[in-house]
């Protein structure tokens, strides 16, 4: 029956996912070429309404998808979570958060057509860019509005990796809150270097913000780092053996 | 005045404790940057975590990027540590 199912996912669900993924783009493209002004916003929206729209297909995929939320921050604020499947840049999008600049790894930005939207939405590469210029392009954006998205692993090959502390850093310089994100169970449906779609309950819950003054002295965002991980990992543990 | 072996097994209990890693990658010829993954921002915090084990400044008058291996890196305190005790 798994089995079934998974063929069924793979093929009848992730075909229309990619379906909706290429005629949503088709159909934006020129309504979002013509934006004068605030193209990347636009971009951004955009983003964030495909991500929806895969959200969709995943809870059709799954065997339940939760999502526990918070009050987000009154303010701009930096998103952190775990990384374990190509899904997990979409599932942000059901806690709400429409305006988005995503902080990835080069290779992204070098796929074909994907790159456009990228560069669009003013994601920020985080390989080729200095801290100093990630620091004044991460301002920029926070001054246009948008929260800024990192997974701090930096990679899906491990899901139990460190939490590199640049985020946090980041949040300490331009004093903005934290909010962590567990995301579990993409690690099962679609885990990194696999294209079959298995079953699997997927609970995405957010955590209140953390805030840089409670995490005080010169290794502030190394400690704000190590206890997002751990509130995350708690949480995946429990999740992933229940 | 404190040993080498006592060097080494301080900097990995840090650099364990800190930044993860486990026994097996801290072998001495382990490059920070392409075997530990450490960016530049890993490094300065490796720096002040070291400083406030050590009881040393490593960040004045010192090129820190001539520190590119953990022996490097016990080399480099196991000097100040003399110098220090000196």
């Amino acid at each position: 029956m798994e089995c079934l199912r998974t063929c069924f996912n793979t093929i009848v669900i992730g075909g229309a996912a990619i379906f909706w993924l290429v005629v949503s783009a088709v159909v934006a493209a020129p309504f979002l070429w013509l934006q004068s002004t605030h193209r990347d916003r636009a971009v951004r929206k955009f983003v964030y309404i495909q991500s929806r729209g895969i959200v969709f297909f995943m809870r059709l995929a799954s065997k339940g998808l939760h999502v526990e939320k918070q009050d987000r921050p009154k303010t701009s604020c930096v998103i952190v979570a775990n990384h374990a499947s190509a899904l997990d840049l979409y599932t942000i999008s059901a806690f709400g958060f429409d305006n988005i600049v995503y902080i990835t790894k080069g290779w992204v930005f070098k796929v074909p057509f994907f790159h456009y939207v990228m560069n669009g939405a003013g994601y920020i590469d985080a390989e080729q860019t200095s801290p100093e210029e990630m620091l004044a392009l991460c301002k920029r954006a926070v001054e246009k509005g948008c929260d800024i998205m990192f997974f701090p692993q930096g990679s899906r090959k491990d899901p139990k990796a460190r939490f590199k502390s640049g985020a946090f850093y980041l949040a300490e310089q331009l004093n903005l809150p934290v909010v962590p994100v567990a995301i579990t169970g993409t690690q099962k449906m679609l885990p990194a270097g696999k294209l079959s779609i298995k079953p699997a309950k997927i609970v995405l819950k957010a955590f209140p913000a953390m805030y840089p003054k409670d995490y005080p002295g010169e290794l502030g965002h190394l400690r704000m780092a190590q206890a997002a991980k751990k509130q995350i990992m708690d949480f995946f543990d429990k999740e992933t053996n229940s | 005045m404190i040993t080498r072996e006592e060097i080494i097994k301080q900097t990995n209990d840090a650099l364990k404790k800190e930044f993860e890693f486990k026994d097996e990658q801290l072998v001495p010829t382990a490059q920070l940057r392409d075997d530990l993954g450490l960016d530049s921002l890993d490094a300065v915090d490796m720096v002040v975590v070291l400083e406030q084990k050590f009881g040393v400044t490593l960040r004045q008058g010192y090129d820190l990027r001539t520190i590119v291996t953990l022996n490097d890196l016990y080399d480099f305190i196991e000097k100040l540590a003399r110098t220090h005790h000196k």
